[in-house]
């Protein structure tokens, strides 16, 4: 066990965890953030996407001793509100179904579009293809992130 | 076990249920949501409260499994109640607040069976404030009119809110009898209405079993004997103590009908990752008894064995199909198999289970939560009244949490220990201890007259039961034949007979999604295209022959109304909306398959242009689908389903395999159940026919014409596929 200080959301958060601990787990189970959602624990459905800094990280494959002082933005600290405009454009289009795999869907297009606002379909394809949506809902997802992409 | 679930006899039982729920529940209570300032506030049925704020909070009784019924069902009450969208809340019906059986959730049942007391409720409340409202202003009801949460006094103008009748409302006798409004002057029913919790969910506040936290609860994951009916001979935790946060183990016995558990031994800890990572250092030894050398592949060789024999069970049979067989000369005789199918939900099985020596408390995703409740209660010992069960969102159902597995694993477990235990199944547990939908073959012949009439239909249906696995050896209504494809064939033919064979094998099996329907679609979508094609006959012209003339029917066997008419309706929408009749592009063949989903009341076709690249390597180019399930709630909600459906059948036609070796599930992640990926997913539209047919269900429409669709599509491009998923057959999908 160690102690570690984290930067979720904008706060510093102290947990006394195994190192090697993913840092879905310390989301879900230390700091309550259970918006970040377990699917698979091996980076095969994306589920669990989170940010690190600008970038959409799995976080069942990185352990907390790897976070250091790095910015971890969960689903939780996108947005005030649900206001995001990722989040908005998944409102318009009523991407979800289960809902289960949504919260990660859109950390994986809210990455891809603060690198890329001008993503093409062959980028989205390219950055959505690691998130699973067994309900589905892939059409939906495909315009909504095209709508976000041309509101930006 | 006395309380079993069947397909069949649950939506026989739900439809009586459905009519007989007792209005006249008259609660005006103070109201208690922080945020609100109620004073009063009534509640003319369990499933509606209104209160002086102008909040109406309808309270859904069917679990939302991503299939739309928070939104569909407030949306039926909201309509006759005449309610502000905007007004609504909606939250998930506390569970011993309903009747028995109100909760349950499967075979596209809920809004069919609930369509008519949710409108009676909404009715009846605005009845009660219409009184209200017409007993202020001295005048009568019929001369007030509503409208978006408001009454209207048609003769003064005056306009009163509900909010303000609602503390003289909750003094009203509840009417015994209300007048439904007609169909033609719905205004919200019919709407495209986004889903009621969508900014929770993608917010992260929805909350998910697996998200329930309660106070003092420990961790467990379980390793389990690799064979069905195996035993544990003994365990050896040394290690596991060497793992911090780890807690102790405790075994978890197996056991049989209703509910197949594995034996298993739980590993506790005071966290999740602690839990699986002593797990890893476990020592175990198993006994596998001895059904531990069975393999799909000699299934499959034990199917087609039985195939050519007489089916053991006798479906249904009409004049003499074997002689007429016999007797033709242009005739076919085919075999299609599917494999077992796992269902692969985005939140694994997971479920909490408090448990003293004479109450427990239960928290999770349960589809059918009256069967669990009862089963886990008897199981512990416990009275059932003594069991307090906490129903959450789900991470998608699909049938797979009908089951209760994981359910009275956490309570064996809990019994065990003086904490609250959540258990997890980690996506490896998930896939390797499904409710596998069965394996499947079926044996297919048929005749015609040298004039292309269809003379003999031959069905020979040979799977390993689902009804064996939840009802044991003796079960009832063994031959998954329910429904229009098979039992009741929708094709004018003079002689029929279908019927269905069961081969024993050593693996969980259960409901996985429009399973009857989905694995006798199949063979029958294809046979039909098959016969077309050796009559030199355009495929749906041919179907639109043997469907347009014949008038509808009630089913023999099933006893549901079958109107062969509807199925040549969604044939044509489809074929229509994709170009069938249209000049087709150098190398592009199109497939079309219909069918009639006999107890959800709907009916809904596919489809399905291609692109041959070279022989058995095609792209898809497009996938049209058509529906006709009566009025629509939520066109919104029905796209969704309908879309949803054909990602799922899709999985299933292209990639989805189960396979076992040595009675072991070979495939233990997503890397290598394979299901669609967003980049898979080609042009999808999908459209339905206005209809005033009272409601069907809608959620397992979508996916039984998918694969006929496909594998008739690559008929025409010169190869046929009889096996899923195609790719066992070579082919090959860019």
């Amino acid at each position: 066990m160690a102690i570690f200080t984290l930067n979720v959301n904008g706060k510093k958060q102290q947990v006394n965890v195994d190192p090697a601990t993913p840092m879905l787990w310390v989301l879900r189970e230390h700091l309550n953030l259970v918006g970040t959602k377990y699917g698979c624990g091996v980076a095969q459905c994306g589920a669990c996407t989170i940010h690190l800094g600008d970038s959409a990280i799995r976080s069942c494959q990185l352990p907390v001793s790897a976070v250091g002082d790095k910015a971890v933005t969960t689903i939780e600290g996108l947005s005030e509100n649900g206001d995001h405009p990722v989040q908005k454009a998944w409102i318009e289009h009523d991407v979800a179904q289960c809902g289960y795999c949504q919260t990660g869907q859109i950390m994986t297009a809210v990455a891809l579009l603060k690198a890329n606002p001008n993503a093409t379909d062959t980028q989205i394809e390219a950055a959505m293809s690691g998130n699973i949506c067994r309900c589905g809902t892939y059409v939906r997802i495909k315009e909504a992130v095209r709508a976000a992409a041309s509101h930006q | 076990m006395k309380t079993r679930f069947d397909r069949r006899n649950f939506i026989k039982i739900s439809s009586a249920a459905g009519g007989s729920l007792i209005l006249g529940m008259l609660l005006p209570t103070a109201c208690k949501e922080p945020e609100a300032v109620a004073t009063c506030s009534f509640q003319p049925h369990p499933i509606l409260k209104i209160d002086n704020t102008g909040k109406i909070t309808v309270y859904v009784a069917r679990q939302e499994i991503g299939q739309g019924v928070n939104t569909s069902i407030p949306m039926i009450v909201a309509e006759e109640l005449d309610a502000d969208w905007k007004n609504i809340a909606v939250e998930i019906a506390a569970y011993g607040t309903m009747q028995p059986g109100d909760h349950d959730t499967g075979g596209s049942q809920s809004v069919l069976l609930d369509y008519e007391k949710l409108r009676k409720a909404g009715a009846t409340a605005k009845a009660m404030l219409v009184n209200a409202a017409a007993a202020k202003w001295k005048t009568t009801a019929t001369a007030c009119a509503t409208e978006a949460s408001m009454v209207t006094n048609s003769n003064s103008k005056e306009t009163i809110a509900y909010s303000e009748l609602v503390c003289d409302a909750a003094k009203l006798a509840v009417p015994k009898d209300v007048t439904l409004k007609s169909p033609k002057n719905y205004t919200l029913i019919g709407k495209a209405t986004k889903k009621s919790n969508i900014k929770d969910i993608l917010t992260g506040k929805a909350i998910y079993g697996i998200d329930v936290k309660v106070p003092g609860m420990v961790y467990a994951v379980i390793e389990r004997c690799p064979v069905l009916k195996g035993k544990l001979v003994k365990f050896d935790d040394s290690a596991c103590k060497q793992v911090g946060g780890f807690i102790q183990c405790v075994t978890v016995a197996s056991s049989a009908a209703p509910m197949h558990l594995h034996a298993g031994v739980a590993v506790i800890a005071n966290n999740i990752w602690s839990a699986l990572q002593a797990r890893k250092v476990l020592k175990v030894e198993w006994d596998e008894g001895t059904e531990n050398t069975d393999s799909t592949e000699a299934l499959f060789t034990r199917f087609a064995a039985k195939s050519t024999g007489k089916p053991t069970y006798e479906v249904f049979k009409k004049g003499n199909a074997p002689a007429a067989q016999k007797a033709a000369t242009n005739k076919i005789d085919v075999t299609y198999t599917a494999p077992f199918l796992a269902h692969g939900t985005m939140e694994p099985m997971n479920f909490i289970a408090a448990v003293t020596k004479d109450s427990c408390e239960l928290w999770g995703g349960l589809q059918l939560p009256d069967w669990a409740t009862n089963t886990i209660a008897e199981d512990l010992g416990i009275k059932k009244e003594k069991v307090k069960t906490n129903l959450t969102l789900m991470g998608g159902g699909f049938g797979r949490r009908l089951h209760f597995d994981y359910a009275l694993e956490a309570a064996r477990i809990a019994k065990q220990i003086d904490k609250p235990v959540k258990l997890i199944w980690d996506r490896t547990d998930d896939i390797r201890n499904d409710t596998y939908r069965p394996a499947n073959l079926h044996r297919m012949q048929a005749a015609w007259d040298a004039d292309g009439k269809l003379q003999a239909w031959q069905h020979h249906h040979v799977a390993t039961s689902i009804a064996i696995m939840t009802d044991g050896p003796e079960a009832k209504n063994v031959p998954e034949m329910l429904g229009g494809a098979s039992s009741d064939l929708w094709y004018d033919v003079p002689n029929v007979h279908t019927g269905y064979s069961h081969v024993d094998f050593n693996l969980q099996r259960g409901w996985v999604r429009a399973v009857e329907i989905c694995v006798n679609t199949l063979p029958v979508e294809c046979l039909i295209d098959e016969i077309a094609t050796a009559q030199q006959k355009e495929p749906l012209a041919f179907r639109l022959s043997l469907l347009e003339n014949r008038p509808a029917y009630e089913t023999e066997i099933t006893k549901f109304r079958q109107d062969p008419n509807r199925i040549a309706n969604v044939l044509k929408l489809a074929a229509e909306k994709i170009g069938w009749s249209e000049p087709r592009k150098p190398n592009h063949f199109m497939g079309i398959a219909g069918h009639h989903f006999t107890f959800a009341k709907a009916y809904g076709a596919h489809a399905i242009e291609i692109e041959l690249i070279a022989p058995k390597k095609f792209r898809i180019v497009r996938i049209v689908a058509a529906v006709d399930c009566g009025i629509v709630i939520n066109p919104d909600g029905l796209k969704n389903q309908m879309e949803g459906g054909t990602v799922f059948a899709l999985s299933q036609a292209l990639m989805s395999e189960i396979n076992v070796e040595n009675n072991r599930v070979v495939e233990d992640s997503f890397f290598n159940y394979k299901i669609m990926h967003f980049n898979e997913m080609p042009p999808l539209e999908i459209h339905y026919v206005e209809s005033q047919e009272d409601p069907g269900g809608i959620g397992e429409v979508g996916l039984p014409t998918v694969a006929p669709a496909l594998c008739n599509a690559l008929a025409a491009a010169g190869s046929r596929p009889r096996t899923l998923p195609i790719k066992k057959e070579g082919f090959e999908w860019v």
